[in-house]
């Protein structure tokens, strides 16, 4: 395609599309461009910008929300694609101001130093210790294995998720 | 003197706002107006640029600027660089392409539009005409004559050669009952913080200054820097650092983009935003580790270390930005590290490739130096038929000989070791890691055909650096009191550990204390955070300046109660006479006498706040002991890492659960750089490693705990007694984890020469040793 055919054809950033969610309870109708991922309509058009973009390809997991319980990463999914659904995202773990058990073990465990991927580990934990109890190292470490820390080296989200399972009363 | 917050382990006061995603990153800031800018790059390693057009991506709807060098004037302004060693030939790096490219990823042009999606559409649009040209991607190669020339200045592609020496290494080497060489290699790998970088440039419509927000380690520095680029005063442009998700030293430099954001916003008149992708990271910023050692030890056949001569060769990249010398440089003067080597001679070269530029990531130098020092002495100690722990042994320096001055002068500082326990610390680590035990362990598992080996690291680290840093403490009339602090904190709990200190000098609740950090608009003058220098730096500025405070408002409130100042103490947020509690004044009655206006003793100057300045040249060095116990599957080279013991000595220590995390955290990525973190280039110049599919990053799986035992060895070049240690992990972490995959397979008649020792390069080494001869055992 040349220059002058793209630039008339393909108006780009026009093609939009009305969408409703839910997201930590709240609905939103906004009108979206197609192209926008799930994480940059969460941060860019609700503001709600707890949610992190580390890579944009799907491996970081600092973008980790949860779409009708499951978790799932907002980089590789298109806002229009989540029209519809209940979304949770870190916003929506803290009661008020009373921090959700998993986020307050993070905070008495050393969980996190720079901060920027803990949402992600915040919400596979929270998907992962929902229906399990009394989990074993081996089995935290292979569910957080999906998201990348740097700061860390992963003993103080361990031990984080380790004291969680035991507060969180579920 | 009451509470004692200076060595607690408390919860850091940074968390809760990040735990519930209410954090402001760089990209969280917005404004109305905000434009995005994208960056076309270069897609060559090497070519001349014979045109540049952006006229087509001018005309996009929602494109409000595009362009080129040609835009910047016909002289733009160059990246400044820190240190000029007599021989450095600078090749500084321009905002954008000038005539030529010299990298993958370099910028040509760039485009300002409405949305990050649009200028990235018109960056399509953008019509650039190239003429490639040969590239030279090796080091070795690009100073080898007829090699291609980067840049006319330095036609060997030599930026700088910078010799360290000491004693008479010409004696030494005559002297000798053994000789030994090596070559040793360590890869291209860098920091990787899981936020890129990002800078917001927004004009101030009220003082007109120019205030940027930037995922930077150093926001003074980066406002002189613009300042001199932009050639205006210093006083029109803000930095402020937001959260800064991750840096490891990758954002301590001076980028491209961080004059492009502010210079389009100057521009077009409205606030621009660039946050850098992770593809754009990984071509972009600052690579690092890259060197190649040609060492020889000489000994005495007992081991005793006589002599160490060596040349690196450090692989610069295209450019040198402010810090591009400084690997080098730290990795000829830590080489010796914390062992009598009476004579050294190290040659730095400085090669430059067409690859990114490189700079400092987490141990500048000294995960490079330690690598060769380590590496090269269990090599050594297998020559000579010695147990490696009893060679380190008989050459550790002892307390008796502290401080320690090694005669060499580095980019940063003279290296002097101010302190230390070396021996010490060495026998708490083989006891805590049962290195007696182990060579049983070894042989009962090789009889199982198990491969496990066990890897010593014996590093030190420049820590602390000058000139200065500063920090302000204040106490608001409503008795609030703030610490403004020159540094810049990645996830360090830099403001829990400043407000610890200060507690012990105001007696007031730390977690009641507010740090603001990184804000040229609210201190004058900073530094930043790198070098392990929050707690030697920052931290000693804040015991300065509360101890100003303490004193102004034991006077205060003396005054007040009609007593001696002298008799007057501190506890429980309040002062009172000493013994008499019911005189007793609290801060909020002392700041609101203090105020102008207020009751203060006849003379004093008014306000309670205190700006002061460290300033200290002299760093100290800390030190620490990494042992590494690792499993090596022979069938297919996989490195499992097991135990891992740490014995770190960084003085006192102010929180040891924040020192304890940045140990855990520095080791993840030196295990990552000993087994599978690699920046690869092929001969073309295209990089092979942009997403993290391709760059591998430890992840929870392949992170071990690591048990960490302290000493605390007090620095005699600060009040507080700290050394810094952030660094120490990543240092430890390559060169334990490397020798302990060694210590697994050498026996089959191999030597391990290179990191990263990735899966298919163990097996190789494994397969080529059961293929050859055990007597020539080849090296990878």
């Amino acid at each position: 395609m040349d220059v002058e055919e793209r630039a008339t054809v393909d108006p780009v950033g026009t093609r939009e599309k009305t969408i409703t969610v839910t997201v930590n309870g709240d609905s939103y109708q906004r009108t979206v461009s197609v192209r926008h991922s799930l994480v940059d309509f969460l941060r860019e058009d609700l503001g709600l910008t707890g949610s992190h973009v580390g890579c944009e390809h799907g491996v970081c997991g600092a973008c980790t929300v949860l779409l009708d319980g499951e978790p799932i990463r907002a980089c590789l999914m298109f806002a229009v694609q989540a029209d519809g659904s209940q979304l949770t995202t870190v916003e929506g773990l803290a009661a008020g101001d009373e921090l959700h058990p998993i986020q307050q073990a993070f905070w008495e465990n050393h969980g996190l130093q720079c901060g920027f991927c803990t949402p992600g580990f915040l919400l596979t934990t929270y998907d992962f210790l929902r229906e399990k109890h009394g989990v074993t190292e081996p089995e935290i470490r292979e569910a957080l294995s999906g998201n990348l820390c740097r700061c860390t080296g992963y003993q103080g989200i361990v031990r984080s998720v380790q004291a969680a399972d035991e507060a969180w009363e579920r | 003197m009451g509470v004692k917050m200076v060595g607690a382990s408390v919860r850091r006061m940074e968390d809760p706002r990040l735990l519930r995603g209410e954090a402001a990153f760089v990209d969280d800031i917005r404004f109305p107006g905000l434009l995005h800018m994208a960056v076309l790059r270069s897609p060559h390693a090497h070519a001349r640029i014979l045109s540049v057009d952006v006229r087509a991506a001018r005309e996009l709807p929602g494109v409000l600027d595009a362009f080129s060098a040609a835009e910047l004037g016909a002289d733009p302004p160059g990246i400044p660089f820190f240190y000029n060693p007599e021989s450095f030939r600078p090749a500084p790096q321009y905002p954008l392409a000038t005539d030529t490219v010299r990298y993958v990823g370099e910028g040509v042009a760039v485009v300002v539009a409405e949305s990050r999606h649009l200028a990235e559409d018109a960056l399509e649009l953008i019509e650039v005409d190239y003429e490639p040209l040969e590239a030279v991607v090796d080091a070795y190669a690009a100073i080898q004559p007829g090699a291609p020339v980067l840049h006319e200045n330095a036609p060997d592609n030599v930026a700088a050669t910078m010799v360290y020496e000491s004693g008479d290494v010409e004696a030494a080497f005559a002297g000798a009952d053994r000789i030994i060489s090596k070559r040793l290699d360590m890869q291209r790998y860098t920091g990787i913080p899981m936020e890129t970088r990002g800078v917001v440039g927004h004009r101030d419509a009220v003082t007109g200054e120019m205030t940027i927000w930037a995922s930077t380690q150093w926001p003074h520095t980066m406002r002189t820097v613009l300042a001199g680029m932009l050639a205006v005063p210093a006083r029109s442009i803000r930095v402020i650092t937001p959260d800064i998700g991750g840096g490891f030293g990758i954002k301590a430099d001076f980028y491209p983009e961080d004059f492009l954001v502010p210079f389009s916003a100057g521009r077009i008149g409205r606030p621009v935003k660039w946050i850098e992708d992770r593809n754009e990271h990984f071509l972009t910023i600052a690579h690092s580790r890259e060197q190649i050692h040609e060492l020889e030890i000489a000994l005495r056949n007992d081991g005793t270390i006589l002599g160490l001569r060596a040349r690196h060769i450090t692989d610069c990249g295209a450019y040198q930005r402010p810090l591009g010398l400084v690997n080098a440089s730290l990795a000829g003067t830590s080489l010796g590290g914390i062992y009598r080597v009476p004579a050294l001679r190290v040659e730095a070269v400085c090669a430059s490739t067409n690859k990114a530029p490189a700079s400092a990531y987490r141990g500048a130098g000294a995960p490079e130096a330690t690598f060769a020092r380590e590496r090269l002495l269990d090599i050594v100690a297998r020559e000579l038929g010695v147990d490696r722990a009893d060679l380190r042994r008989k050459n550790l320096l002892t307390p008796e000989e502290m401080p320690y001055d090694t005669g060499l002068v580095s980019l940063e500082a003279a290296v002097i070791l101010d302190s230390g326990s070396f021996p010490a610390a060495f026998e708490r680590a083989l006891d805590m890691a049962d290195y007696a035990g182990f060579a049983a362990r070894q042989q009962a598992a090789r009889e199982e055909s198990r491969l496990i080996g066990m890897g010593i690291c014996v590093y030190h680290q420049l820590t602390g650096t000058g000139p200065f840093e500063g920090g302000s403490v204040r106490v608001d009339p409503t008795g609030e009191v703030t610490i403004n602090s020159g540094a810049a904190p990645q996830g360090q709990g830099t403001a829990t550990m400043l407000a610890q200190i200060a507690a012990d000098e105001l007696q007031v609740p730390h977690d009641t204390i507010k740090v603001v950090f990184g804000d040229t608009g609210r201190l004058a003058h900073g530094m930043g955070t790198y070098a392990s220098r929050n707690a030697v730096m920052a931290g000693t500025a804040v015991v300065m300046a509360s101890t100003k405070v303490r004193e102004k408002a034991l006077a205060l409130a003396a005054h007040l109660v009609e007593a001696d100042p002298s008799d007057m103490v501190l506890e429980d947020g309040y002062a009172h006479v000493k013994g008499v509690p019911t005189t007793r004044v609290s801060w909020a009655e002392i700041a609101a006498a203090a105020s102008p206006g207020g009751n203060r003793p006849e003379g004093m100057e008014p306000d309670l706040e205190s700006v002061q300045y460290f300033e200290n040249m002299a760093a100290p060095y800390s030190y620490g002991i990494h042992i590494a116990e690792v499993e090596v599957d022979p069938n297919t080279g996989v490195t499992t890492v097991g135990r891992y013991v740490v014995v770190n000595d960084a003085g006192t220590i102010v929180n040891p659960r924040n020192a304890e995390g940045q140990i855990a955290g520095g080791v993840a990525q030196g295990l990552g750089g000993a087994l599978m973190e690699e920046l690869v280039y092929a001969p073309d110049g295209q990089p092979q490693s942009t997403s993290f599919l391709d760059y591998l990053i430890p992840g929870s799986l392949d992170v071990p705990d690591v048990e960490i035992g302290h000493l605390e060895t007090k620095s005699p070049l600060n009040p507080l007694g700290v050394k810094g240690m952030g660094e120490g992990g990543a240092i430890g972490g390559h060169s334990a984890v490397a020798n302990a995959v060694a210590d697994a397979i050498e026996h089959l008649g191999c030597t391990v020469t290179r990191t990263p020792l990735k899966p298919a390069t163990v097996w190789e080494l494994m397969r080529s040793a059961a293929a050859a001869p055990a007597s020539a055992g080849p090296t990878a």
